[in-house]
């Protein structure tokens, strides 16, 4: 077995409704190794999306651990938290979440940007992404111009620009028909094939039995943790 | 960064080119404002250093007060440490249209001293007044180009008398038979006529409007200022240092009331790009949030809405310059006709209008895009 790319340990998020405390997430614990293709279901107010947002720094667990690679990202200082999110973390979001006024192209580019590189060697990663993505004739529309399905493989490609440890996804299908479902979970089963490290959020179980392992959340904590080939269970804790 | 930035800016051009326009008109105020208050700074300045070397002497109580009259210029002559006293006689070329900016000028002097009064100035056409001129006069550059003057045309000097309840105008001619360079100063609005015709024209007597006292070179101007004042009656004097520090007070109340009308304009053009920087920021605030998941630094984002900003600023700093450059070029141009010119825009205003215009769009969009750089990735992303 090769070491875990991802630790989450004792997590937990507790939000105040007014007074009223609410545990969002519970002591959850588990790992996810390199070039893993997993995904995360429960019904609605499980948890899986604060847990996502937890993984992908965009919001502060009350207590315990993630280590991405080693590092804790959860103690990452404010200042640390934009290098975290372009090095270890690419997100795939349900409503593509592109920015309206740029092309594919450029909505690939910007998260290079960021990253600081080079404007000719982001042109180039961002057309090959584009092309591996199978919309390499439409790198100059803008989203608007762009059917569903072209939105999320531009995301996908976006998620991909800055070589992440992790893709983490949020209902990536939750936009799109069964045709372009099935197209996007294809593409994000081979680019895990190709060793990318996948997590997906969703609802639907026709995406979760296309992964490897599902890890099914309730009422803030982990029912189950299954290898979907294997159909073994894995110890939530 | 500066390609996203001309990008959100042309995205909205509407918008864009409502802002710009609101600082396009408080820059066009400070130019056109800030113009005249230099203008008059220049004026004055030129007018200060042609006349530097000599003390005023003024009736008590100003202009208005009693009058001088020969003997009090014998007086001050007399006085140890004046090289030379004269006499001058000022009143309106025509009293029928006085301007608000003062207008034209005639000035009554003793002909042989019209050199001395003019210091260096040197003429475009003819002579300087001499002794035993009659009705001749040395006319300045403005007042050549507005009458459209040569050496032996006529100019009209108009005179108003009041009797009891009705007021008597006389009019006449002067000779020109000379014609000053431009200096930039009160010179240029100036008709400078022997005194002693003017004092026969306006019906005055020996009297004089002030004196000139130029000092010894060995005299210190401010001791004999302060003499002159002691030993002569009904007199107020002026050296040199007390006039100039006298206009610049009255310069600086000026300059205030105009640069600060021209900076209100300015900061309510400020206000319309904080407005439409805000606007824009929350219309993005979920654009903001992908960009930090994206792992945007937040120096980023200062940057993109800062420079959006800013770049209004400039861009409404430009507009506004040449408004109210061509304005002002249009107005110098007809009042130049009229005898008169009322602005200078100066290389230093020029600075610190486009420096102002900046620092009002930086300045505007600082809260907008602080408010932008410091949204938490996850609250942004989950707006709608």
């Amino acid at each position: 077995m090769s070491e875990p790319i991802l630790r989450v340990r004792g997590l937990s998020k507790t939000y105040m409704q007014g007074k009223i405390p609410v545990h969002a997430l519970s002591d959850v614990t588990f790992d996810v190794e390199r070039g893993e293709f997993l995904s995360i279901v429960g019904p609605s107010g499980s948890g899986k999306s604060t847990l996502l947002s937890m993984i992908g720094l965009l919001d502060k667990p009350t207590g315990g651990s993630v280590f991405i690679e080693d590092i804790e990202i959860t103690r990452a200082s404010e200042s640390d938290a934009p290098r975290i999110r372009r090095e270890k973390i690419g997100f795939i979001f349900q409503h593509f979440n592109l920015i309206p006024t740029l092309t594919a192209l450029e909505n690939v580019d910007i998260a290079m940007r960021f990253a600081r590189v080079p404007k000719n060697k982001r042109k180039k990663t961002a057309i090959e992404l584009l092309t591996q993505m199978g919309i390499g004739d439409r790198i100059n529309h803008k989203p608007s111009e762009l059917s569903g399905g072209e939105q999320q493989r531009v995301a996908i490609a976006r998620a991909l620009a800055n070589h992440p440890a992790i893709i983490l996804a949020d209902e990536p299908t939750g936009e799109v028909d069964t045709k372009t479902r099935d197209m996007i979970v294809g593409l994000l089963k081979g680019l895990s094939e190709e060793g990318h490290t996948i997590l997906i959020v969703t609802h639907d179980t026709a995406v979760s039995q296309q992964t490897e392992r599902i890890i099914t959340m309730r009422d803030g904590g982990i029912a189950s943790d299954k290898q979907v080939d294997r159909g073994v269970s894995r110890n939530p804790g | 960064m500066f390609d996203l930035i001309l990008k959100n800016i042309t995205q909205r051009k509407l918008r864009t080119g409502l802002t710009v326009f609101g600082i396009a008109l408080g820059i066009f105020a400070v130019i056109v404002m800030g113009g005249m208050s230099e203008h008059f700074n220049i004026t004055f300045d030129r007018s200060i250093s042609l006349t530097a070397d000599k003390i005023r002497v003024l009736p008590e109580g100003g202009f208005f007060g009693a009058s001088l009259n020969g003997s009090t210029v014998r007086e001050v002559r007399r006085i140890p440490g004046v090289a030379d006293a004269y006499g001058m006689l000022q009143a309106p070329l025509d009293p029928e249209s006085l301007g608000f900016f003062g207008g034209d000028t005639v000035i009554g002097i003793p002909p042989e001293k019209l050199g001395s009064a003019l210091k260096d100035t040197k003429l475009t056409q003819g002579r300087l007044l001499i002794t035993g001129d009659g009705y001749r006069a040395v006319v300045g550059s403005s007042v050549a180009r507005e009458f459209n003057l040569k050496i032996g045309d006529e100019i009209e000097i108009k005179s108003k008398r009041a009797l009891r309840t009705t007021s008597i105008t006389n009019t006449r001619n002067f000779t020109v038979v000379g014609i000053l360079e431009y200096t930039g100063s009160f010179f240029d609005n100036s008709v400078a006529v022997p005194l002693d015709r003017a004092q026969k024209f306006y019906d005055r007597g020996d009297t004089v409007s002030l004196i000139l006292a130029v000092p010894d070179p060995s005299a210190d101007p401010e001791e004999l200022s302060k003499r002159i004042a002691l030993d002569v009656e009904k007199i107020t004097t002026f050296s040199p240092a007390e006039l100039k520090k006298q206009i610049e007070q009255s310069l600086v109340v000026f300059s205030l009331i105009t640069i600060s009308a021209a900076v209100l304009a300015a900061i309510i053009g400020g206000l319309s790009v904080m407005n439409t920087m805000l606007m824009s920021v929350s219309e993005r605030t979920k654009e903001f949030g992908l960009m930090k998941a994206l792992g945007a630094e937040t120096r980023d984002i200062l940057f993109m809405t800062m420079g959006e900003a800013a770049f209004m600023g400039i861009l409404g700093g430009i507009f506004g310059i040449i408004g109210g450059g061509a304005l002002v070029y249009y107005l110098n141009n007809y009042l130049a006709s009229r005898g008169t010119v009322l602005f200078d825009i100066t290389p230093r205003l020029l600075v610190i209008a486009i420096v102002f215009a900046t620092l009002l769009g930086v300045l505007s969009g600082t809260y907008p895009a602080y408010r932008a750089a410091k949204m938490s990735p996850m609250e942004a992303l989950r707006y709608e």
